[in-house]
Formats: structure tokens, sequence, C-alpha cells
């Protein structure tokens, strides 16, 4: 294992990596979701196509106008098509281990834009939300989380980035000793 | 069955305090929705027979379930009307067809929704089913018994949704009263079903060309009047017995969770000779356990209106004209006596052949699609009703949800109104 992980217990490693495999599934389950396009739930009700449209329309905070804009511009859909690709790639990443710091890079980017794009300030319960926040949301939370898990640099705990680098590690000390 | 305005407020009430005091019915599919959602976009269909019921059901066919690509039929006049229908819903125009195989081999469509007259349901709903498609036909299942089989066994072959459009199975109102007080017990144990659709009409429509030389003989109608006025026929109806009764008998086989096992009727042509169905039937039905279920259909008069009522040994259960239900507690005041009241301007033409489109010879308001009367108790509407039959049928072909009233059920009942047909003729005269 690459990095000096003394200081922390295989207990807190554990929960380091349930912490990222949940949000790396979040993520991914988000893209997918809004990859598939028109689905039926089970109980037999159409769900229609994911568009950001809406969302970017009501968009609140410093950079309100920037994502009006956005709402309204025509590459709109290829837009879409682009957050679904990261959600997906940022989940599978961080399910993965694989380019874990790559992965947390791209989920905070998603995570901080999706927190400006509407920040609680109000105080009370909204519409489509389970809670009343008050600038602290869940989105704040998975951000603070996503971070936790870049400063550890949890794939040299347990994924492929560890895999990968132990294959690399003999040639690197062959090199050395030549 | 008559009772006064004091009287029905008093049932309403009865049957609203009874749902109050049990469990609102699951959702449907609620404990599958763990598994997550399953890909698709609306099913495609085509309508095949747009005349009046079936603008009725392209009219309550929500865009989210449905993508409506074509519609066929053999009256011009009706494609006109269902056009009008589309634009008004604001849906995209519909390809036209006269020929439903040709509608079948051009068009990529998934499901069929159709309602044209009974004789036709076996060959075309068949034929569909053949081809690939799932089917929701309009009631009654088909002309005869043997039509009846050819459906659902066309359906176990090839795996197809087959789906008979009884709207009252996805009534609200019905399955409130099934869970609540059939199911439950309220009304203890119930001996007697009785079912009455009474109308004042004669219910012939206009005849109005659709084109100059229109000539509708290649489809085996000899007259255009024979098209229009197909449920007059036996070529191609099974008169009240079908078009009314077996939705109402459908309920109580429901209710019963049975089928008849004997049948006997009277009835004849005794009003309007200008057809061949009787316009007055008479009929019992006797069901296993004792149990018996009495429909009456009257051409002549309209006091009664339309009901299903159950009859109890601890109480009645009334479901008036899809739109009302009522209890009475046995042995419970029911208010002030039963009145006479004047009914004014009552309404003829109803459920199984709305008249969108097509002028009845009558003043007739258009039902359904009609808002019904508001009020409180157990007004719904009807068209919600149909609604829910259309959309549930497209969740049965997306994500296998049961449907409602499938082939076997729908069998109950058509073959009941077959027989009674049979038997209902000449009874014996007294004086010999």
């Amino acid at each position: 294992m690459r990095g000096d992980y003394s200081g922390i217990s295989g207990r807190q490693q554990f929960a380091l990596i349930v912490l990222r495999t949940a949000i790396g599934w979040h993520f991914l389950y988000e893209g997918y979701v809004k990859l598939i396009g028109p689905m039926w739930t089970r109980g037999g009700v159409p769900v229609q196509p994911f568009s950001s449209a809406g969302y970017l329309r009501g968009a609140t905070g410093p950079l309100a106008d920037v994502f009006h804009a956005m709402a309204a511009s025509p590459w709109i859909s290829t837009l879409d098509i682009a957050v679904a690709l990261t959600l997906f790639a940022a989940g599978l990443l961080l399910l993965l281990g694989l380019f874990t710091q790559f992965g947390c890079v791209l989920a905070a980017a998603l995570l901080a834009m999706f927190y400006i794009s509407a920040i609680p300030l109000s105080g009370v319960a909204e519409p489509r939300t389970e809670g009343a926040y008050l600038v602290v949301n869940k989105n704040l939370i998975e951000l603070a989380a996503v971070i936790v898990l870049f400063t550890f640099r949890t794939g040299l705990i347990a994924g492929l980035d560890r895999w990968w680098i132990s294959r690399r590690a003999p040639a690197h000390q062959n090199e050395a000793a030549a | 069955m008559n009772l006064t305005p004091e009287q029905q407020a008093l049932g309403r009430r009865n049957f609203l305090r009874v749902l109050a005091g049990t469990p609102a019915i699951a959702a449907l599919g609620a404990a599958a929705a763990a598994r997550g959602p399953v890909p698709g976009g609306p099913v495609r269909v085509g309508f095949i027979g747009v005349g009046g019921q079936g603008r009725a059901l392209l009219d309550s066919t929500s865009a989210s379930h449905a993508d409506v690509r074509a519609i066929c039929d053999i009256n011009p006049n009706s494609l006109r009307l269902a056009d009008e229908i589309l634009a008004r819903n604001k849906m995209p125009p519909a390809k036209h067809y006269v020929e439903w195989k040709e509608m079948l081999e051009k068009e990529d469509i998934e499901a069929v929704i159709m309602a044209p007259p009974l004789w036709a349901h076996a060959d075309i709903a068949s034929g569909c089913m053949e081809a690939g498609k799932h089917v929701l036909c309009e009631k009654m299942m088909a002309w005869d018994v043997a039509g009846c089989e050819r459906m659902r066994d066309t359906a176990r072959r090839t795996g197809k949704v087959l789906e008979i459009g009884y709207q009252r199975f996805y009534n609200p109102l019905y399955e409130s009263a099934y869970e609540s007080i059939v199911k439950a017990g309220v009304l203890g144990d119930v001996y007697y079903a009785r079912l009455a659709w009474h109308r004042n009409a004669n219910w012939r429509r206009k005849v109005e060309s659709p084109a100059p030389g229109y000539d509708p003989s290649r489809w085996g109608y000899p007259t255009l009047d024979h098209l229009i006025n197909w449920r007059l026929y036996t070529k191609y109806s099974q008169g009240l017995m079908a078009e009314l009764g077996s939705h109402q008998l459908n309920i109580v086989n429901w209710f019963f969770a049975s089928e008849p096992e004997k049948v006997l009727g009277s009835g004849g042509i005794y009003r309007f000779t200008d057809r061949e169905v009787a316009d007055h039937v008479y009929t019992t039905f006797e069901y296993p356990g004792g149990r018996t279920a009495t429909f009456t259909s009257v051409e002549s008069n309209a006091f009664d209106d339309f009901y299903e009522m159950f009859m109890g040994t601890k109480g009645t259960l009334i479901l008036l004209a899809e739109r009302e239900a009522m209890l009475f507690e046995e042995g419970a005041p029911r208010g002030s006596g039963v009145e006479v009241a004047s009914r004014g301007g009552a309404p003829v033409a109803q459920t199984s052949e709305t008249v969108s489109g097509t002028t009845p010879d009558t003043s007739a308001p258009p039902v359904p699609g009609a808002a019904p009367t508001p009020g409180s108790g157990g007004q719904v509407e009807r068209r919600v009703a149909t609604r829910r039959e259309i959309e549930r049928f497209c969740a049965a072909i997306r994500v296998g949800t049961p449907l409602a009233c499938g082939p076997d059920k729908a069998m109950g009942s058509a073959r009941a109104c077959i027989k009674a047909n049979e038997v209902i003729g000449p009874l014996k005269p007294l004086t010999t």
C-alpha cells in the first residue's frame, strides 16, 4: 500500500471506503437514469426524459443569470447529456477506486455547481425537498464528504488505483536499482 | 329504485363513513418499486374503429402513456372527427387508414386500441395479436362464445396483453365499494343484486353519408344504416345485453367472485319495430350459493336511470350511474319516503354508445366525456375511469402491471349475455 496510513485504523479505512462506495453509487445511478431517457416506474407510471432546463430556469444565487442563459441556450440537450455522463463517470470512478482523485474532483465540481445554483436561504421546506435547510443542505454535505475522500486518497486504501500502482511499483524499483 | 335527495345524501354519507374507516388501497405495484424503473417511452398505438366509443377512448388517451401513430376506420366522418380530438388535445396528427391490416403492416406500433362493431371484435383482435400487437378491445368481448374463446386463446398463445374495456373496473368508486364494502363484509350475505339500465329513447342514430356515393357493402354492411345503427341488427350486435347488460353483469361477477350458472329471460321488440334486437329485456341470472342477479333494460321509461344494487343481510349498496355510491344499513332509518319527482329531460345515450360526432336521433346530452353533476358523496367522473383504463393497459405492456379485466373475466359476462339473448323469446301463454 502506498501512502502512510499508520495513523488510520482498519475500521477508519473501511468507513472511508463505505463512504466512497455510497457516494459513487449515488452519482452512478443519477447519471444512469438521466441517460436511459424516458422510463416507467414498476408501478406503471411513465417518467419523462431528463432535462436540466427546468432546474436551471429556477436557479438562484450569484450565478443565476449564467444558469438561466444555459437553460435558454440551444445546446441544452447537449448539456443534459454532458451532465449525465459526468455524473455517471464520477460515480464509476469512485465505485471502482480508479483515478479516484480525479473522480473526487468531478464529483466535487458537480456538487458545487448544484449547490451554487440553489443555495438554501429561506430556512423553510421548499417544494421538492424533503426537509428544511438554511445554507447547509445535502449537496453541501456530500461536497464536504467528497473533499474528505479526496484528502484521504482512498484509492490507495482499496480500489483499482492501488492495484494499478502496485503493478507499476516493481518497474520503478527496477529502474531505481539500475 | 328512486330515492329522495335526502335519502341519497344519507346513503352517500354512509358510504363515505365506511370508507373513512378502512385503510387506503395500496398503490399498484408499490411493493415492487425498489427494483428500479424500466426504460421506455409512451406505448406506440393505433386505433381501429373511431366511431363514438372509439373517439371516447381516443379523447381519454394521455400523451404521456400512449403515442397515437395511426387511426383506422371505414367511415371517413369518423376519421375526421378523430382528427379534431387529437388537435383539441394538442396531440400530433395520426396517419389515416381504412383497412386495419394495412395499418398493421405499415405502422411501427406496439398496440391497438379498438372499438369497431361487436361482430368484428374476434377477427380484428385475434389478427392484431397474431401480428404481435397488444390489444385493448372495447366491450363486449365478442359477438359469440367461439369468438371470445378465439381471442382468449390467441392472447395466451402469443403472450400479448388483451384487455377488454369495461371502464367500471377502473372507476375508483367501484374499487372503493369492492374493497371497503363488499370484501369487508359490510353488506353481510348478499343473495340478490338488481341491475337496471332504463332509457326512454329509440337508440337509433341519424344516418349521414360521409361522402356522395359512399357504399359500405364491401365491409359487410348492405346499407349505411346498418353501419351507423349496427347495434340494432343481430348480424353485428347482441343488443341491450351486450351494450348495457355486460357492463353491469361484469360487476356482479366481480363482487360475487363467480359467474352465473343459469339464466332465464324474456323480452322482445315491443316499442320500436325498426330493429332486430329487443328493445325491452328482463333477465335473471343464477349464481353459485343461491345468489341471483336480475337485469332489466327498457327503452320506454328512464325514471329508474341505471344502477347496480347489492342487497345483503346487513345492508344495501347502490352504485348509481357510475358516479354515486350509497350505502343503507338494514333496519336503520332512511329519511323520508320515496318521492315521485319530475325527471325532466332524461339522459338517453349512455356509456356504451358515446355520441360524440354521431348525432343520436334524440336530444340527448353527450355521455361519457360530459362532466357529471358536481356534488359531494361518491360522485366521480366517468372519464377518469376510461383514462385510467388506457393508462393501465399501457402500463401492463411496459412493466407488466396486472389488468383489471383480462380475457378470462370478460368472457364470464360475455358468455352470460350471449346465452341470455338465446333464451329471450316468446313465453308460454297462460291461457293454454
